[in-house]
Parts: structure tokens; sequence; C-alpha cells
């Protein structure tokens, strides 16, 4: 695949927009996490009032082949409800934290949904043909009597029905009855999706649930919270396998808390956990029941000359993802995407710079909290690029191969059909060219922490807020 | 921009805040800009004095800001383990640095920088506060400090119960200002899977709302704290008899630390 930035590679334009309009954002419709499905053909999103909606995507249509299909609304449900902790008085979100799709196996598509404390397995499956003809009714619509259809007699008189012969014995059985007994038909009707909970995976978290991931085998998946991971299996929602512990016995002496877990995308014996001190273990399960004993430790040595009072907070990862290939991981923390290759520990193989001209900010996104927004990342489906959130609608697309970054913006000025997404930059120095942006001028309340990049074309779904933009390269 | 070395009196507190919070980009930038402050990479020599000053003020600035999150949890926001654990573990490193600096000297700075942090903790200058405060403070005599994390409008009020059962008042207030901070370190989740917290359901803490605490309680009480966090040897040594639950060893206050701070704020 070619890269990303303008000029003979591809060029990002505006494909659609979902979400409503208005200034007032209601609390519950702030997105909070996006994820393609395997093939692309759905989009699932989650809020923070705990409904997921999951979009699919239409065909191109003969007329208009230059244009890819669209997104439109496929199936919409609450996966999660607010609950209350009466141990603690504490009331458990309903904020969806992730979704994570499973692959398709059958006509049916499921998912996994997390909120801070309960996982559920939710299976969508299509019904577009309805059984008409039960013989439960009389022509005339009214009920027949229960005792005349469980007894079948066989109707001689009327040959053309469908005889079916039962060894009910009734004891009217003197009586014949022109009792017709029809097979129901399937009569086709109006397309209906249904979303209905398959597993409920429960109680097994003390902690905040940050992380959920499929393994490769397609059976288990893990969850990690805190401090703790778990490992499920998918048919068994009464137990699962503390794999991490990272608890201390005294909690005064905690120090580091997990951030985020992924299992690899091959390996189903290896998965990583990021932490809250910029470290990254990679685990393998084959090693030991319980994996506090990581296979591989990834750490960048700090840089003396930059340290401060935020050093800690901003090594703070938040996410992290394997490469399609398996190869390679990438972290995100505060200022920067890191690459690292699984087979180097010490340091990472590349690092970008995702919004540097916030360092010399850092106190003042400390008093805002700012410094703690936990931004996601990800690859496009030939790890040959990645892409993450800024603030101000802003997102980055990092090109590995041509090492060329692009700045895009998520806004409804320039969401016309088809137009074509303009770079943006930031103004870092004294001198503020047109068309620049400067850093005081940026909007922290608008900030980019989910994105998705379609597995297969170069389709992304870009979070602002509550709107979900859906961007896609222009094919010529 | 302030002068070096120059004595701040009690009411010019809110202007240096205000002025830090108006030039923190400046001194922000300086920072950044020099390896402590020495020199720019131009290689033009900054004042020392007025480097050190700009970090001591971006200090204090994190400090007051990270104690002020910190008690944003005791007035019923639930403050994420994650953050919690960013929050304390900067906070530590910004007393470890003001130990470092300023072990027994009495400066203008280190006393801006414990000054900054409460505006009304007059409670701490109390002139009975005895240096013979007893090892042993009534939540680790409980033998469970982890049972103070009932919920956070609750948890100082159940050290003050144990004031008033202990006459000692001295002993109550290193007890309230560890509960409430442990309260913040436990976050709500930390010691949620302990069963020793149903020992205790059933004390009557309605009494004890947090707005009729003192105010040292619920605002001051913290700087203590903050102060025995530290991991010394002598708190552990002295705590090793208590309950294996690993109950407050950090409410074992440092004395010399909080009696040097006393004469201090006394005599200022």
């Amino acid at each position: 695949m070619a890269g990303v930035a303008g000029g003979n590679d591809f060029q990002w334009c505006f494909s659609q927009v979902k979400g409503a309009i208005d200034e007032d954002v209601a609390e519950a419709d702030i997105i909070s996490t996006v994820e393609f499905n395997y093939s692309g053909e759905l989009l699932a999103t989650g809020d923070k009032g705990g409904r997921v909606v999951i979009f699919q995507h239409e065909q191109e249509s003969k007329n208009r082949p230059h244009l890819r299909g669209e997104y439109n609304v496929y199936s919409t449900f609450q996966s999660h409800e607010p609950e209350f902790d009466y141990l603690k008085s504490l009331e458990i979100e309903e904020k969806i934290n992730k979704i994570r799709w499973l692959p398709q196996q059958n006509a049916a598509h499921f998912l996994l949904s997390t909120n801070d404390k309960t996982i559920k397995l939710w299976k969508i499956s299509e019904r577009d043909k309805r059984a008409e003809g039960y013989n439960l009714k009389d022509e005339d619509g009214r009920l027949r009597d229960p005792f005349r259809i469980t007894s079948l007699r066989v109707c001689l008189a009327v040959p053309q029905t469908c005889l079916i012969l039962s060894m009910t014995l009734c004891d009217n059985f003197s009586k014949i009855d022109c009792c017709t007994f029809q097979v129901p038909v399937l009569m086709p009707m109006d397309l209906m999706v249904e979303a209905s909970p398959r597993r409920i995976f429960a109680n097994a978290h003390t902690y905040h649930i940050n992380s959920i991931s499929v393994n490769s085998d397609h059976e288990t998946y893990l969850s990690a919270d805190d401090l703790r991971i778990n490992l499920w299996h998918l048919e068994i929602t009464d137990r699962s396998f503390n794999i991490v512990d990272i608890k201390p016995a005294n909690m005064e002496e905690l120090t580091e808390v997990i951030t985020a877990a992924e299992c690899h995308p091959h390996q189903c014996n290896v998965f990583v956990y990021s932490s809250s001190k910029g470290t990254i273990r990679l685990c393998d399960m084959r090693a030991a029941a319980l994996c506090d004993r990581h296979s591989k430790f990834f750490e960048e040595p700090e840089d003396p000359s930059s340290r401060s009072f935020f050093s800690e907070i901003i090594s703070s990862i938040s996410d992290v993802k394997f490469s399609h290939s398996g190869r390679y991981m990438m972290t995100r923390d505060y200022l920067s995407v890191k690459v690292w290759d699984l087979n180097m520990e010490n340091r990472p193989v590349e690092t970008y710079q995702v919004h540097e001209y916030l360092r010399s900010k850092l106190c003042s996104l400390y008093e805002n909290d700012c410094i703690f927004d936990k931004f996601e990342c990800c690859w496009n489906g030939s790890d040959s690029a990645i892409m993450t959130g800024s603030y101000n609608n802003f997102f980055r697309m990092f090109d590995r191969n041509t090492r060329r970054d692009i700045t895009l913006e998520a806004s409804r000025e320039s969401s016309k059909p088809r137009a074509t997404l303009k770079p943006r930059k930031v103004s870092t120095g004294g001198k503020r060219k047109k068309d620049e942006i400067s850093v005081d001028s940026l909007d922290f309340n608008k900030k980019i922490l989910h994105t998705a990049w379609h597995p297969k074309d170069n389709v992304i779904a870009v979070a602002a807020t509550n709107n979900l933009y859906i961007f896609q390269d222009k094919i010529n | 921009m302030l002068g070096r070395g120059v004595k701040r009196k009690w009411s010019c507190l809110e202007e240096l805040e205000a002025e830090v919070v108006a030039e923190a980009t400046i001194t922000e930038e300086k920072e950044q800009s020099g390896k402590d402050g020495q020199e720019d990479e131009a290689g033009l020599l900054i004042d020392p004095s007025k480097s050190v000053m700009s970090h001591l003020q971006q200090r204090q600035r994190v400090l007051g800001l990270c104690l002020e999150k910190l008690q944003r949890y005791q007035a019923g926001m639930e403050l994420s383990l994650r953050r919690s654990v960013l929050l304390i573990n900067t906070l530590r490193q910004i007393q470890e640095e003001i130990r470092s600096d300023g072990v027994g000297t009495c400066t203008s700075d280190s006393r801006l920088s414990i000054s900054a942090v409460h505006a009304d903790d007059s409670c701490l200058l109390r002139d009975d506060f005895r240096e013979d405060v007893p090892v042993t403070c009534p939540g680790c005599a409980e033998g469970d400090g982890e049972s103070l994390s009932l919920s956070p409008p609750l948890s100082p009020e159940f050290p003050s119960q144990e004031a008033i059962d202990f006459p000692d008042q001295q002993k109550s207030l290193p007890a309230a200002a560890i509960s409430t901070f442990s309260d913040a370190v436990n976050a709500m989740g930390y010691l949620s899977d302990l069963a020793l917290d149903d020992i205790f359901e059933d004390i009557d803490t309605s009494m004890y709302e947090t707005s009729d605490l003192p105010s040292a309680w619920a605002t001051g009480s913290l700087w203590p704290v903050s102060v025995s966090l530290w991991p010394d040897e002598d708190v552990k040594l002295r705590s090793s008899s208590h309950s294996s639950t690993g109950s407050l060893q950090s409410c074992l206050v440092d004395l010399n630390d909080l009696d040097h701070i006393m004469e201090i704020l006394v005599k200022s």
C-alpha cells in the first residue's frame, strides 16, 4: 500500500459523519470505543451510555462504482446498564470501555463488550424470514382448541392437504374432524437484526477493566484491570484463570498499574501488558500458570535531560497494539507513539512524536487533567502506517516507510462529501504562518482518543466526542 | 517576576500562586531549556537563583495541585486507580526533592513550599504538639487500617471516632491525616477485597459528617501525611509488631520532621 500523505499517495477525503450536530453534547453520547470487525464489513462503536451501535458497509451501487459503499446503522442495543455496588457505595459506570469482535464462524456475528466490571458476549443475527401458517388459528382467525391441534387426525376427505400421521391417541377419536394440518411456510419479511447477550462474564474483576483481547485460538480471551489479568473461555462464565497479579501485599507499596493488554495475533500462548511506568511485559502462558514473571521486558531508558515532575505521568502507556504480522507492537504514551520489535527489549525501533509542542505545557495540562487522557493507536492493514489522535479534533498518521506524517482534522467544516482533507499544522515557533494554528488556540476539550483502521482497505473511523467520522482514500 | 530569596508573608501566598499560574509557561520553558537552569542551550547563563526559584515555584505548584486532586477524592469524586497512583508517585517525587533540598534548613523557600499547601491549616499551629506522641496510633492499634476505606465521605470520620476514644488529640491528628490519605491511596478499590471491612460495617459514623470536622482534618491534615510517606526504616521497625494486614505503617509519622515543621510554622 502506498503512503498516507498527499501527492502520489492516498488522499484522505470525507465520507460520512454519524451523530448529532448539537453544540450541547449529552455525556451518554460520547463515544468511548470504535472497532472494525475482521472483514471490515461491520464497524462497532460503544458510548458512555452503555449503548453499542453497529454500522454495516453497504455494497457499492452499480451506478456509481467509484464511490465506496457507505456505512449505515445495522444494529443498536443497550449493552450495559449502570449498576450500584452496595458494598463500596459506588456506582459502576455503564460506559463501554472496549469492544472486540470474534472471528465470524457462521451467519451470526459475535462481539465482546465490556464496562468497568462485566464483559458480555453479544450475538448479532439477522432475521429476514418469518414462519407463517402455524396451525394455531382457524381459517377465520379463531384460536383453535389445543386439543384439536395436538391430536392429529388423518383427513381423508381433503387429499390436497399435507398429511402427517400422528401416533397420539385420543379418546374422542371417534369423531372424524376435518382438521387440516399444514406445515408452516417461511415468508420473507423486513430485515430484522437482533442482538442478544449469550454470555455474561461477571464478578471477576475487583478493579476497573481497561482491556479485553480475543486470543488467536478463538476459544479464549483475556481481560485486564488495573492490577490483574484473567483468561476466560468463551463458553464458561463461572470461572476464569488469573494469569497476572501485580497487587502488592501492602497496598501502600503500589506504584504501578496495568494500563493495557493484548494477545499476540498468531501465538495463542503469548500476550503483552503495559504499565503506568512506561514498561511493557511480554508473557508466555506455557511458562507458568501465573505469568507474574515476564518473558520479555520492554523499556526505553529515560533521557535524563528531559526529566521533570511529569516524566512518569507522560510515560504511562495508554494503549498497546500488536502489528497484524505479529512481529512488532506499538505503544502510545502521552506525547509519542513507539514501535517495538519483539526481539529487541531495550529500546523501540521507531518513535513518532504526536504533539511534542505540548511538552512545554505539561504543567497546565496537569492542572486541567488533560495529561491523564488515554489516547489509542492503530495499525493499517499492511502495518505500513499507524494512526493516533490528538487535541483540537486533530489526528495524526505516520507512514513507516517514507517517514512522512500528516495531521488531519475531524470537523464539520471539512465535511463536504468526498472533500479532500487539508493537512493541518500547529505552529510552535513565534511566527505563525497562515493556516497554522497556535498551541494556545488548541481546544483541549476536543480530543480524539479512539480511532480505527479498516483491516483491508484505506477506510478509517475517527471518534470525535459524540461524532463518528469516516474517511476514505480517493480512488482515482 | 519574583525577587530572589525574599521572604514571603502568608498574605502574599495568593499573589504568588496567581503569578505562578500566569507565568507557568515561561517557567516551564525555562525549565526545559536548561539543565537545572544553569545554562540554556544557547550557552547564556541564566541566573542560578532565579532558575532555582522557578523550579521551586513549579514544584510547589505541582505539589499543591497534587494534593488538591487527591483531596477531590475525599469530596466524593472517584479517582481511578491509575490516576491515584500517578498522583501519589508525583507527590513522593516532590517530597523526596524537598527533603533532599532542605533537611534541617529553614529557608524562606521551604517555608513557602510548606505553607503553600494549605491556607487554613491553623490547627497545625498548636503549641501543644509534642514529640512524645505514642508510636501506635489508634488506627494501627485497631489492627486494620484498611477498614477506613469504607467510603470517601465516611472515612475521615472513622479516625475521628478514635479521637473521641483517646483523649490525646495529637494521636488522632496523624490518624485522621493518615486515614484520609490512605483512602486517597486506597481509591475505593485497593482493599475492597478484604473481608475485614465487614467487621466495621456496623459502626455508626453518621454523626461525623465532613462538614462538622475541624478544617484540619478535612484539608490541613494531609500535610503531615505526606511527610510520612517515605519508606522510613525506623517507622517500619517500630510498626513490625502490628498486624500483618499491612496497616498504616506510614501513619507512624516521622516525628522529628513534624516537630521541625511545627517549629517553622509557629515561628512564621
